[in-house]
């Protein structure tokens, strides 16, 4: 991630209200070369107007015992910044659930800015895990693969299918083109109907673990090789009393090329799946 | 049932806005002027909770 920003000439800083002590030791445990900066006393944070005040809120309703260390909590996210300095996108997610690092809110900030995709296969925090894998980790010239996402929703949670109520973003899956593969449309479930009493208003949920499935279609002549899918998951995850920002994933599943039986691909070793 | 997302856009200074000034130690201790350490490159600046817990 970060080797990446360093040769996109992007400059990295990450912010807490931890003591230069604490970030030594996370830098040293992380071998994190980019600036930790501390704002002990979070007269930064304060400044900026980022200070989560709600956090205390929040756990008083979900009988969460009041914590010293919510003081002075930012929310978390990111600033993206141009050349002369000038916020160019920003991007704040719930704080109190979700237990980002500053690499994992970089990472899924990038997946949301279109800048550079994740490589990894499973994303996970408090509430949402999402994991998506091929049914074979190889493939040979005609196969037909899946691509299958799950999105698996901490109880009490719920992710919003299509149509989604105004206002909330639906589960959905994109994969990037990929010159000579065919990409098919994901199927998911049939997802549950809620009915709001009183509103004239119906919507489509999926709780607990949802998987849909996509097909690809691998039709380029033997020889195309190896590749990383670049898969975009988007979802929303509300409970009945809150909900938490909208996220878009990047995740990278890499697939391999083999030989049809008993041939071998071009200019290459032979290899067998 | 759901409350409407919270307005996470109204958080902090604005798109469009330069970015104010911050100088603060790094974990070597240094101190750390973020626009002058930026140069003229692109910068993400990232909040996060404690690295601590």
């Amino acid at each position: 991630m970060w080797p990446a920003l360093q040769a996109e000439g992007v400059a990295l800083f990450a912010i807490s209200y931890d003591s230069v002590a604490t970030l030594q030791a996370f830098a040293d445990k992380h071998a994190i070369t980019y600036p930790l900066l501390s704002d002990e006393g979070s007269h930064v944070i304060r400044r900026l107007g980022l200070v989560n005040e709600r956090v205390q809120d929040d756990h008083a309703h979900y009988g969460i015992p009041g914590n010293p260390r919510h003081v002075g909590l930012p929310y978390p996210g990111v600033f993206a910044l141009d050349e002369g300095g000038i916020i160019t996108a920003k991007r704040f997610h719930e704080s109190y659930r979700v237990r980002d690092t500053g690499v994992g809110i970089v990472a899924r900030t990038l997946g949301q800015l279109g800048a550079i995709g994740g490589s990894s296969v499973t994303r996970e925090d408090e509430v949402v895990r999402v994991r998506a894998w091929l049914d074979s980790p190889t493939y040979a010239f005609f196969q037909r693969l899946h691509l299958t996402v799950e999105i698996s929703v901490a109880p009490g949670f719920h992710v919003y299918a299509q149509p989604a109520p105004a206002g909330f973003v639906p589960i959905s899956v994109a994969v990037a083109p990929i010159e000579g593969v065919a990409i098919g449309d994901a199927d998911w479930p049939a997802p549950q109907p809620v009915e709001v009493t009183g509103l004239e208003e119906r919507f489509w949920v999926h709780e607990g673990t949802v998987r849909g499935a996509l097909p690809l279609t691998f039709s380029a002549p033997p020889g195309a090789g190896d590749h990383l899918i670049h898969v975009t998951v988007n979802y929303q995850a509300c409970s009945d009393s809150v909900c938490l920002a909208p996220v878009s994933l990047a995740l990278g599943v890499p697939v391999r090329e083999v030989a049809l039986e008993g041939r071998e691909l071009p200019g290459r070793e032979v290899q067998r799946g | 049932m759901a409350l409407p997302p919270r307005d996470f856009t109204r958080i902090g200074p604005n798109e469009g806005e330069r970015f104010p000034d911050i100088r603060l130690p790094d974990q070597h201790g240094a101190a750390v002027d973020l626009h002058a350490v930026r140069g003229d490159r692109k910068a993400l600046v990232v909040f996060h909770r404690s690295a601590d817990w």
